[in-house]
């Protein structure tokens, strides 16, 4: 036992001391982080506002095309679209797309231009050379005959490639035609208001504990299931390259005649399991903190937000999961990397476990889209994909503690027979040098005495 | 050669791998406080019967003991062993892979740190114990390997080619060491497949070939048993006792000395009387002891 806790403690030692676990550890969340705000900070990089000049000789269009453009409307437009294609919009998301939309509405400015009773051809030469001299970005001619199929709308911009100033301006000017050929038929501006309104949609999702607000439970439950997937590759690979290491270098030979190579093997899973865990437990504490602090300040700022609520039970399953899964994955490395005689040789084997891994993975987007269906009981019950999918369905819905226990049940029978399976072939593959052992041969490894 | 005193007893081992057989009703005994020289080719079973000893396979025939029990765990503490095919852990510092090879062999951390300490500087490696792997030369890994043997203070070592890729300076330097540790009634194995360091060490030896033990016993009764009656001497006179093939023949001569075979008629003893009584005169008489290589060469040859 005094061996076996040596052992763990040196496999622990090894990774959590070292300075890329720290960096890991750290950089995980600021990556997190990055991937969520760059993009955000990126589009909501302002663009010089596009001056633009409207001809509109029926005078009509271009009213109701300033206004659609101005900062109210687009504000409500955007919060129209987000909710559409979200449905779950965190509080945080719905500020982000009004300032988005502030910034859109603030990205024209209108010049005026008296086109009088000058022709197309003379409006169009007189414009074109004040965009050459600079004073103007872009201008649209609205024909007279608007309501015509085949009327022409002229949009002439020395900023033609900017697509997200174009397409706000052509969705402005299609929807001020589209109202002004309605009030041209008689159809008054606030019963257009009224046919034209959405419908809400109250979405909430139903479980033994009732209803609870779904708001954020998509994003949860990816991070969690992403969370895992990350982790559990990384120490599975982890311990790859530590049986390598240990073969490669023939170190197993001094340690094979110190201690049995079942403490050898169990206690260097024991051992990387409670790093990963280690660096599991720092992430979702730290993650919790922040969540905490940001409610916080997000209450005391007036925003009112839901997170999804998890339990200690839902945490304390989380971290058995992560187990459950190094232990099956960590396993199968152990296997691999006493079979292969280099670091390179194991990556090229390392792929078969990694796919089924990631199979796993997508697997929790069926399970969060319909945590109840039957393809998710199996999958959750399923070793190898349960330590993801189980979790993800836990926190999306969770599920009767029978299938709970039974997927704990049936992913450490798996655990012991792999680690039995492993230790069979560790205690042998580690001592042969020199070439790649073959299927037939670590066959008879495992039915070897 | 008293039963009581074997460090080590390998009684009728066999081990085979599928077909191929690596190690055939193999026996000796291995005295405490001796050097036992484990000799034999490339390939004969050395290393196989070796990884017996220290518990890393087991046997499919026969019985090993260790001083006086069956191997098991609790045992591997007493054994040092420096594997022929050796390594350390690349980016961890020297300091901290002793402690572990040590708590490995249940040392507890404060004697470890003693010992390595006094084993460093023993080593002239003081200055390293902060560094790692990939700092040091090859002889210097290979150094710190041997303390790593060493470290739990075994009663038995077994070294596998310890000197290979050593300097001359540091295969002196090591040989010191050895023998310090034989002074302090330390068992130590030699397995090796070279004969004149053999020959220097060992009290006692094992040829094995082709899985099979070919000659064991003392260094000098095996060398005794390999004696070809081979006599150099320098003499004037006694040409009658020379000349006389019933009792010796002449197998070299040049004009300072001659070499000559003694027949089964008599012993170097009685050749030497008869020479004298004669009335030779004799400056040189040296009994030609075959190398241990000789052997080797004719036993496995052979």
């Amino acid at each position: 036992m005094r061996k076996f806790l040596a052992i763990v403690k040196h496999e622990y030692k090894k990774i959590v001391l070292k300075w890329t676990f720290l960096v890991g550890t750290l950089l995980f969340p600021v990556l997190a982080g990055a991937f969520a705000v760059v993009p955000a900070i990126i589009f909501s990089l302002k663009g010089e506002p596009t001056r633009i000049a409207l001809i509109d000789p029926g005078g009509k269009v271009a009213p109701r095309v300033k206004e659609n453009l101005s900062v109210e409307k687009m504000k409500e437009k955007a919060d129209k679209a987000a909710k559409e294609a979200l449905k779950d919009i965190t509080a945080t998301q719905d500020e982000k797309m009004k300032r988005q939309a502030e910034q859109f509405g603030e990205s024209f400015i209108f010049i005026d231009y008296n086109a009088g009773e000058k022709p197309l051809e003379q409006i169009q030469q007189e414009l074109n050379a004040q965009i050459n001299d600079g004073k103007l970005d872009a201008y649209l001619v609205i024909p007279p005959n608007y309501d015509s199929p085949d009327a022409q709308f002229l949009f002439r911009s020395r900023k033609a490639g900017d697509f997200v100033t174009n397409e706000g301006l052509s969705d402005a000017l299609n929807q001020a035609v589209r109202s002004q050929r309605l009030s041209d038929a008689n159809i008054s501006e606030s019963k257009l208001k009224e046919l034209s309104a959405n419908v809400k949609i109250d979405t909430k999702n139903i479980d033994e504990t009732g209803e609870k607000d779904s708001d954020g439970v998509f994003i949860a439950s990816f991070i969690i299931g992403m969370m895992i997937y990350i982790t559990l590759a990384i120490y599975g690979q982890a311990i790859l390259g530590a049986v390598v290491e240990e073969k490669e270098t023939r170190i197993a030979e001094i340690l094979f005649s110190s201690a049995r190579p079942f403490e050898l093997m169990f206690g260097k899973l024991v051992g990387v399991g409670l790093a990963g865990l280690t660096q599991l437990a720092i992430w979702i504490i730290s993650a919790l903190i922040l969540v905490g602090v940001g409610i916080a300040q997000m209450s005391a700022a007036g925003v009112d937000i839901v997170i999804p609520n998890i339990s200690v039970w839902m945490i304390i399953l989380f971290f058995i999961y992560f187990l459950l899964g190094f232990f099956i994955y960590a396993s199968i490395f152990a296997l691999i990397g006493s079979m292969v005689t280099t670091v390179q040789e194991g990556g090229q084997f390392s792929f078969p476990p990694i796919m089924v891994l990631l199979i796993g993975f997508y697997f929790s987007f069926a399970v969060i889209r319909d945590p109840n269906s039957s393809l998710s009981f199996w999958v959750s019950i399923a070793p190898f994909f349960a330590p993801i999918t189980m979790p993800v369905r836990i926190l999306s819905s969770m599920p009767p503690f029978w299938e709970i226990a039974l997927s704990i049940l049936i992913n450490v029978a798996a655990i012991t027979f792999l680690v039995w399976l492993a230790s069979r072939v560790y205690r042998v593959g580690m001592l042969m040098y020199g070439k790649r052992a073959t299927i037939p041969e670590v066959w008879k490894w495992i039915r070897q005495v | 050669m008293s039963e009581n005193n074997a460090t080590l007893k390998v009684e009728n081992v066999t081990k085979r791998f599928g077909g191929f057989t690596a190690v055939e009703n193999l026996s000796f005994d291995v005295k405490a406080g001796r050097v036992f020289g484990f000799l034999g080719p490339n390939g004969a079973g050395k290393t196989t019967t070796i990884r017996m000893i220290v518990g890393i396979t087991i046997p499919d025939e026969g019985r090993i003991e260790l001083f006086g029990e069956k191997v098991s765990s609790e045992l591997q503490n007493r054994i040092g062993y420096l594997p022929e095919e050796r390594g350390l852990y690349k980016k961890m510092k020297i300091a901290d892979q002793l402690h572990y090879f040590a708590a490995l062999k249940g040392v507890s951390y404060k004697d470890a740190e003693k010992r390595i300490d006094f084993w460093l500087d023993r080593m002239q490696l003081g200055e390293w114990k902060k560094k790692k792997t990939t700092d040091l030369s090859k002889g210097m890994s290979q150094k710190i390997q041997f303390i790593a043997t060493v470290l739990h203070d075994p009663d038995l070592l077994i070294l596998d080619e310890p000197f290979s890729g050593l300097d001359p300076v540091n295969v002196k330097f090591l040989i010191e060491v050895v023998a310090e540790l034989k002074a302090q009634r330390k068992t130590i194995i030699f397995s090796t497949h070279l004969m004149e360091t053999a020959e220097r060490l060992c009290d006692d030896i094992i040829l094995i070939n082709k899985s099979q033990k070919v000659i064991g016993g003392t260094l000098r009764e095996v060398k005794a048993s390999f004696s070809k009656n081979l006599i150099s001497l320098r003499v004037s006179g006694g040409e009658r006792v020379l000349r006389d093939t019933n009792l010796v023949e002449i197998t070299n001569e040049n004009a300072d000395s001659v070499e000559v075979k003694l027949t089964e008629m008599l012993d170097s003893q009685t050749f030497l009387k008869r020479l004298l009584a004669e009335g030779a005169i004799v400056s040189k008489f040296e009994e030609i002891e075959p190398s241990l290589n000789d052997i080797f060469i004719e036993k496995i040859r052979g």
